[in-house]
């Protein structure tokens, strides 16, 4: 059993995550992961150049590792695997991966829709859209939060 | 006492101010005499969903500051 939460300052490899999830996996039948890409649009249809995620120095590992830990308890995975970035991600560059091993598929895929629903709501992140509009701060959306309140 | 902003609070008024604040006073007398010097932050402070943490834990309105606290004001997350 292996819980990873790490903040990445440089760039986020999904493929390099991905590879180093497998070789833990050892008689497992299942991994599901997840990789979130910074949007090229907002939602109001503007163009996005990149998003900045600021971050607290000790809080938003703490809010990161917890998430992990949490979906580590939560269902039957053997293997929980989350990197964030934070700092500056260009509109199409990666900004999450997350990931979970199992024995049989269903938790795995039960872990990385937990993972996410939580980090959307409650990774302590402050993100910022740079583009066409300028700078704007976002929050998360209702949708984010009822997402969030299905695993409640 | 050290104060310090994240995110939209400290694009507003910058990452750090020291304030006066007598030890024995609670967290809701430092929001409220920050917000009477920087009524433009007023809407993020009370936001439901902003937390306020010293030395890594949440405290609550009530809690009474010493004056070595550093205290430190988060508007609500973005999530990743």
């Amino acid at each position: 059993m292996s819980i990873v939460a790490r903040l990445e300052q440089g760039a986020l490899r999904p493929d390099e995550e991905l590879a180093a999830l497998v070789e833990q996996v050892s008689g497992d039948g299942a991994i599901v992961s997840f990789v979130g890409l910074a949007r090229a649009q907002s939602t109001s249809g503007a163009g996005i150049d990149m998003l900045v995620l600021d971050h607290h120095p000790s809080l938003t590992q703490k809010s990161v590792e917890e998430i992990a830990v949490a979906a580590e308890q939560r269902f039957e995975v053997s293997h929980v695997r989350v990197v964030h970035r934070c700092g500056e991600v260009l509109a199409g560059q990666p900004i999450v991966f997350a990931g979970a091993a199992s024995r049989h598929r269903r938790a795995a895929f039960e872990a990385a829709d937990y993972l996410m629903d939580r980090l959307k709501t409650e990774a302590v992140f402050w993100k910022r859209e740079i583009g066409d509009d300028g700078s704007n701060w976002i929050e998360p959306t209702d949708a984010d939060y009822a997402d969030r309140e299905r695993w409640s | 006492m050290k104060v310090l902003f994240y995110g939209r609070l400290a694009e507003a008024i910058g990452p750090e101010l020291e304030m006066g604040a007598t030890p024995g006073c609670s967290v809701a007398s430092v929001r409220d005499s920050l917000i009477a010097s920087h009524p433009e932050i007023e809407s993020m402070l009370r936001k439901r969903r902003a937390l306020t943490f010293i030395g890594g834990q949440l405290v609550r309105d009530d809690h009474l500051l010493t004056g070595d606290d550093t205290l430190e004001f988060l508007p609500p997350v973005s999530g990743g």
